[in-house]
């Protein structure tokens, strides 16, 4: 079985309160239709960072939760990430992994190890607290709670379906302003200020 | 040139104080060796082991959007790996962030640039292409340039480099 990624955006988005959620990718755009928040951390053009981006503010503030939404082929990227994250130990930081085996914004070429490599596994092996696969939205649905209770970092690794966002160029007119995440972190920043 | 000199760990770990640092994100450099070892010792400082310099990128850039001040420790070879993160996260996310960059096997007669070693002779030129400021410390009239490259990242909307000339040296009083 697989998931629809945005069904399972939409498990996320009905839990969401006060978390810092970091969305990288092709998820950058549905998770801000479903969940538009002042914290909402949102990135584009470093494949492989979004977790560690995560880390960075789950050590500085401690008192708040991270969602990580991350993708395969990004993680593969930066893999050792899995290691500096279990290593770190953040309690609150729950990393969530859409495996659909491909790189969807070039194209839809497969990943290496597509179809025999498991996130959940790597995950627990590096040290995550608790790491779990789920391959259908209701059984994801019924765990969640559970997870998000756990003393962290908790991974859970979603197999979905390849949506077909490949990636389009934007206009040279858009490409004048500045970058995504240069307009969307100050105002996370102060908005976590003000906390 | 000044005639560059080790300095003491325990200077470099004051002027990372002065600076303001409350984190230093690092991937070991034997260049530093001495330095990590007195952050290690020091309660005031929390250190973040990465497993790469490009992670460590990230996790400063995270801690800034959490409101920290952090420092990210590596060695030139590292400054080369993690290029993308610099260019994806430091520049086009216009992140503040400062780091400490061991310009390990430096021959310290000659300045950086003018090395026979590629990994220290290209540190200045790359950092250059990537439009980073940068800064040598030489000796302790240097250090005063560590809190300096706060105010000058804040100003220019980026990182700054500041390169330790030659290996940082015991803590004062400890022979070497």
């Amino acid at each position: 079985m697989t998931m629809s990624r945005d069904a399972v955006l939409d498990v996320l988005a009905r839990r969401r309160t006060g978390e810092v959620v970091v969305a990288t990718m092709t998820s950058v755009r549905s998770w801000q239709e479903r969940a538009p928040h002042a914290r909402n951390l949102l990135c584009f053009g470093f494949m492989g960072g979004a977790s560690t981006l995560g880390l960075g503010v789950a050590l500085g503030r401690p008192d708040l939760s991270v969602w990580v939404l991350d993708g395969d082929g990004s993680l593969l990227m930066q893999l050792g990430s899995l290691a500096t994250i279990a290593g770190a130990a953040p309690r609150r930081f729950l990393h969530v992994v859409f495996h659909n085996g491909v790189y969807e914004v070039s194209g839809g070429q497969p990943i290496p190890a597509a179809g025999k490599i498991s996130y959940a596994a790597l995950a627990q092996a590096a040290g995550y607290a608790a790491a779990e696969r789920f391959d259908d939205v209701e059984t994801f649905d019924g765990a969640l709670d559970g997870l998000l209770a756990v003393d962290g970092p908790v991974l859970v690794e979603l197999i979905t379906n390849p949506e077909g966002d490949f990636y389009a160029a934007p206009p040279p007119s858009a490409q004048a302003q500045p970058p995504l995440l240069a307009r969307n972190w100050p105002p996370v920043r102060a908005d976590l200020a003000g906390d | 040139m000044p005639i560059p000199e080790r300095i003491p760990a325990d200077r470099l770990l004051d002027a990372i104080h002065g600076a303001g640092v409350e984190f230093v994100v690092a991937v070991p450099d034997t260049h530093q060796r001495t330095l990590l070892e007195a952050i290690e010792a020091d309660a005031g400082i929390q250190v973040v082991r990465a497993a790469t310099e490009d992670e460590g990128v990230a996790i400063c850039a995270g801690l800034i959007v959490a409101g920290r001040r952090p420092l990210l420790q590596i060695q030139h070879a590292g400054l080369y790996a993690c290029v993308n993160n610099l260019r994806g996260i430091g520049l086009d996310g216009a992140f503040p962030i400062v780091m400490l960059v061991g310009l390990l096997g430096r021959d310290p007669a000659r300045a950086p640039r003018e090395n026979f070693g590629s990994m220290v002779r290209l540190a200045e030129p790359l950092l250059d292409a990537l439009t980073i400021p940068y800064h040598l410390l030489e000796t302790t009239v240097d250090l005063p340039q560590l809190a300096q490259a706060y105010g000058e990242a804040e100003v220019c909307g980026g990182p700054v480099a500041v390169l330790l000339g030659e290996e940082s040296g015991p803590p004062q009083g400890v022979p070497a």
